[in-house]
């Protein structure tokens, strides 16, 4: 007996395709294919290209795009290291100098930088005091760049000499701005920036000196974590490794979320990708059973028609996958064209793994949301040449979807690198569909309880979703996932930008002010309230070190953990800082009568030196003992731009103590006059700038925004087609239903009311599963993924009027062909 | 007699039911030489159709045993008594059965193709040309009327040169002019390739045109005429 080779069977298999292709039999799969693949690689592609724009943007705030930094130099081999990798170094060295003139006396941070610095960003200096700024260089060796506040403090002028350490410098520029400044909020003295090759001649840096070294490093992401890879075996105790995403930590947290809302918005365009795959291939499958029962008449065996049509499906999934990589491709150069007056310059290109994820995508959904109907297929019986009626019998196909799903999961999982999105999502969506799916069944079999007495438009309508209950909770189902998707991208883009709105309102605090004498106080707060629209809050600050824990010196914890290395700014205060919420324990209310001193500590720290409420804290305030009980523990939001502290005292514990006050205040723009004269009323005072670092932020933060935005509208749009091309894949059987109708006398207002009711029936009940669907995972996604507080979305509810009149309208548009020609010709193709 | 193509023992159909067991054939014997022709009749329900499914192994019979082409059906699998049929059997049937998607002559050629002849767009063009559609052959089978598609039908049916010919009520969906002229053309092909022919029918002109006749009634042979 003869067997049919490959060879022939995929020559068969093709040619049968470009046959099918032509009366447009594949069109539904081929595009619903099509749009899988270019949405998830449109969306990979440009989430990618601008992840890589913000990262550069962040990396700004290093000056590099990674840093090594310690307290002594650097080992030569750890820079070898990186330039034999082929990076970029820059070195800046760090230490506090006192400079001295006739006027007085100004602790002073200096940096020395080589002539690489910045690797990423720029300075940007001004020739005289508040001029105007100028992007680029850095201090040729002999000269040194001030901030104005030192100038003002020390009453300098351009051109004068000071003295750093033992070198005399000329002072030639004032220094407004360095990147890498981002996280230095605090640094209560002036910048100054000098050479490194004056460094030595400074003499400052003696064994056993304060300082600060960084290595610069700049390069490419594969490059780069090669070398983290090669120096994290290397570090010392002293050095760490740092990158744009823990340089800043507003910064870091804003890029992770979007990044991970990026990650969120392809994921959704996969899983609609799987919906509209689903839909339609069951449907080719159903058209094909005819074509299967006559390739067994004709004599192929069941594998052979297997095989011809899995050899069909996969050409057809390889030509849309490319088509699709290809478009995605195209529609991204687009986004980022519409984009290119907001976006920075240089935006790296993204690689080949979008395409490729893409193609994936398509074809995994196919293989996996086609083999079920396509088992099916084979399972046709031969008999059904003679009988019409017969269907393949119902195979267990779930062991297929859970194949099927897996892998889906499998490539959410690849596109993300988020195994914790994507089983939040896939899981979350399971559960919901599989809950919710039950339910609608329920819900479905007593509708047609209720349906026994309705009217006619009604019986006929929903008769056709109740007569095969079960296919119309798995089209709900596929809907309600489209809808879902949508909704959970609009849901948590409002969230996000709504979150980061609140972080940095118009009026954000744009200058600190520290060591303001008690005296001061009321003047100081007076003047702030006459320049800025906002009152400032000052806060008392008293300086000391943790020094011992329940009474044991606590000298270890401290070398452990860097943030208490150093004085504390300690502060008292009667009631909770806005921002702060007790986690443990109790605030001063609840104190008994009589307590000795109390102390409330950041929940982090606490954490990180073992300290609970109850236990006992020793501080050395100027050489003054202290012990505290710790009397609660605080979650502290460091990303408001307010001043927060790690250790606040009950306010009588601190009595009698020396105490100065700092504040943060918002100034408007154009406020520079006003500024010097603040700084001259008040010359002990220590002002600082932020705005640099503000706007920084908020171009970040803008953009970032934006590509949520259009990143919104695509997966929008693409749940759209998606949920059109799935509706057409469901319309075969209505269509010949309405023909029928027609035919046999039903006028078309009676056919247009029927399918509206179907279809708004349909839409209603896929909105509602979306509803709770998208509450569950929303609830799962905010706790485990993007640590936002979750509350229940009143909104949601919308969303059934919303499915109704999308899926009513999509529905009616999709049949209209019924009601348009004559019924003999859609019968006749049945 | 020369030597059977066809022959069926005690060939039983039973199937069960809500209602319990139902006999649709019942112990039936059946014997065709290469070359004969046998119309089965009968009314609706009367088995037809389940004894034609069984002949060409479309089906399993509950119990006795179909040789077809010396091949005993019952000891082979699907996927063998598909080779059967692809070497021997070709089918004609009442509602055409041609494919939408594909043209006349793409339809006829399916059956070459599968066997994977290289002269298969010759063959189907001269059958084409044979039952009288040369014209027609770039058009899709509803661009045809019923009686084009029923020639097209058995253009596919003859194009794998089968050594017997099943129809199931091959005029039964057209008016009787054409069913007339179908008739003719089958008996034409039979007649010139020798091959031997199985139909049901209700259309007792048609059975006429047949050597023998085979009635059924509830599944029974009522009469075997020659």
């Amino acid at each position: 007996m003869r067997k049919l080779p490959l060879l022939r069977l995929l020559q068969l298999g093709l040619r049968q395709l470009l046959r099918d292709a032509r009366p447009g039999e594949l069109r539904v799969l081929f595009s619903a294919l099509l749009i899988a693949v270019t949405a998830s690689s449109t969306i990979g592609h440009f989430s990618g290209r601008l992840n890589a724009a913000m990262l550069l943007r962040a990396s700004e705030f290093l000056g590099a795009d990674l840093v090594l930094r310690g307290t002594a130099p650097a080992e030569a081999g750890q820079i070898a290291a990186g330039q034999q990798l082929g990076l970029t170094h820059a070195r800046t060295v760090e230490f506090a100098s006192v400079v001295a003139t006739d006027s007085g006396v100004q602790l002073t941070s200096v940096k020395a930088v080589d002539e690489n610095y910045p690797l990423r960003g720029q300075l940007r200096s001004a020739a005289r005091l508040y001029g105007a700024e100028e992007p680029g260089g850095r201090p040729a060796p002999g000269e040194v760049w001030a901030e104005a506040r030192l100038l003002v403090a020390l009453n300098l002028q351009l051109g004068d000499l000071i003295e750093i350490g033992r070198q005399p410098l000329r002072l030639t520029r004032v220094l407004t701005y360095e990147p890498d400044r981002g996280g230095d909020f605090y640094s209560l003295t002036p910048h100054v920036l000098i050479n490194l090759t004056d460094l030595e001649a400074t003499g400052v840096v003696q064994p056993g000196s304060r300082v600060r070294y960084r290595e610069l490093w700049r390069g490419e992401p594969a490059r780069l974590a090669d070398y983290r890879d090669a120096v994290k075996p290397t570090l010392a105790a002293h050095q760490r490794l740092q990158d744009a995403h823990d340089g800043n930590r507003q910064l870091g947290n804003a890029l992770d979320r979007a990044a991970r809302y990026l990650n969120l918005a392809s994921l959704a365009a996969v899983l609609l990708a799987g919906v509209a795959v689903a839909l339609s291939a069951a449907r080719f499958a159903q058209r094909r059973y005819d074509f299967s029962a006559m390739l067994r008449c004709l004599g192929l065996s069941r594998r052979e028609t297997l095989l011809l049509f899995g050899v069909q499906l996969l050409i057809l999934g390889l030509l849309a996958s490319l088509a699709g990589a290809l478009l995605g491709w195209l529609a991204q150069l687009g986004l980022f064209h519409l984009l290119a007056g907001l976006l920075p310059g240089e935006i790296p290109a993204s690689g080949l793994q979008p395409a490729l994820v893409g193609m994936a995508t398509g074809l995994v959904a196919l293989s996996g949301f086609a083999l079920p109907p396509l088992a099916a297929l084979g399972q046709v019986p031969p008999l059904r040449v003679l009988r019409r009626d017969l269907l393949p019998p119902p195979l267990a196909t779930w062991l297929i979807y859970v194949i099927a799903l897996l892998a889906l999961g499998l490539i959410m999982w690849w596109l993300s690198l988020d195994l914790l999105l994507t089983l939040a999502l896939l899981g979350g969506g399971l559960i919901a569909a599989l809950l919710l799916g039950g339910l609608w069944l329920l819900a479905l079999r007593g509708l047609r309880r209720l349906l026994a007495d309705a009217g006619l438009t009604w019986r006929l309508g929903l008769g056709q979703l109740l007569r095969h209950p079960l296919a119309a909770a798995g089209q709900s189902l596929a809907f309600g996932l489209i809808l879902l998707a949508m909704a959970l991208v609009v849901l948590l883009r409002s969230e996000l930008l709504d979150d980061w709105q609140q972080q940095l309102p118009a009026q954000a605090p744009n200058h600190f002010a520290l060591n303001i004498l008690p005296d001061e106080r009321e003047s100081f707060a007076a003047r702030i309230a006459e320049l800025s629209p906002r009152p400032a809050t000052l806060y008392p600050v008293i300086h000391g070190r943790l020094v011992s824990i329940n009474g044991a010196p606590a000298a270890a914890e401290v070398e452990r953990e860097s943030r208490v290395r150093r004085d504390l700014n300690l502060t008292w205060s009667t009631h909770l800082p806005a921002d702060n919420q007790v986690v443990a324990g109790h605030w001063w209310d609840a104190l008994p009568a009589g307590h000795g001193p109390a102390v409330s500590v950041e929940a982090e720290l606490a954490k990180s030196l073992g300290v609970k409420p109850g236990d006992r804290l020793g501080f050395d305030i100027g050489g003054q003992p202290l012990e505290a009980q710790v009397s609660s523990l605080r979650s502290v939001n460091w990303d408001n731009f307010q001043p927060n502290f790690f250790m606040i005292f009950e306010p009588q514990s601190l009595a009698g103590l020396p105490a100065t006050y700092l504040t943060s205040f918002y100034l408007p723009p154009g406020s520079e006059r006003p500024l010097v004269e603040l700084a001259r009323a008040f010359p002990t005072v220590t002002l600082l700038q932020v705005d640099a670092v503000l706007a920084q932020l908020r171009d970040i933060l803008a953009q970032v925004s934006l590509a949520v935005e259009y990143v919104l509208l695509f997966v929008l749009a693409a749940g759209l087609v998606v949920l059109f091309a799935g509706l057409q894949a469901t319309l075969d059987e209505r269509i010949r239903q309405g023909a029928l109708l027609r035919a046999i006398g039903a006028n078309r207002q009676l056919l247009v009311r029927a399918r509206r009711s179907e279809f708004a029936v349909l839409g209603a009940g896929s909105g509602l599963l979306a509803a709770l669907g998208c509450e569950v995972v929303s609830a799962l996604l905010y706790r485990l993924v993007f640590d936002l507080p979750w509350q229940p979305h009143p909104q949601l509810l919308l969303l059934p009027l919303v499915g109704a009149l999308l899926i009513g309208a999509a529905g009616l548009y999709g049949t209209r062909r019924a009601l348009n020609i004559s019924p003999l010709a859609v019968l006749r193709e049945a | 007699m020369s030597t059977s193509i066809l022959n069926a023992r005690n060939l039983s159909k039973v199937v069960s039911s809500a209602e319990g067991e139902l006999t649709i054939l019942d112990d039936l014997d059946l014997e065709l030489a290469k070359g004969d022709s046998l119309a089965i009749l009968g009314r609706s329900g009367s088995g037809k159709s389940t004894l034609l499914g069984l002949l060409a192994g479309l089906d399993q019979p509950s119990a006795g045993e179909v040789q077809l082409a010396g091949h005993a059906l019952s000891r082979l699998d699907e996927d063998q008594r598909a080779r059967v049929r692809a070497e021997h059997v070709g089918f004609v049937f009442q509602s055409f059965q041609l494919l939408d998607s594909l043209t006349a002559l793409e339809n006829v050629m399916l059956p070459l193709e599968l066997d994977g002849r290289s002269d298969a767009r010759q063959r189907a063009s001269a059958l084409l040309e044979r039952v009288g559609l040369g014209q027609r052959t770039s058009h899709y089978p509803r661009q045809l009327s019923g009686g084009e598609q029923q020639r097209v039908a058995i253009a596919r049916a003859f194009a794998g040169e089968p050594d017997i010919l099943f129809a199931d009520e091959p005029t039964g969906n057209l008016d009787s002019q054409t069913g007339e002229r179908i008739t003719e053309l089958l008996f034409e092909l039979n007649r010139e390739r020798g091959t031997t022919l199985v139909l049901v029918t209700h259309d007792a002109r048609l059975a006429g045109r047949c050597q023998r006749q085979l009635r059924l009634e509830a599944g029974r042979r009522v009469a075997m005429e020659a």
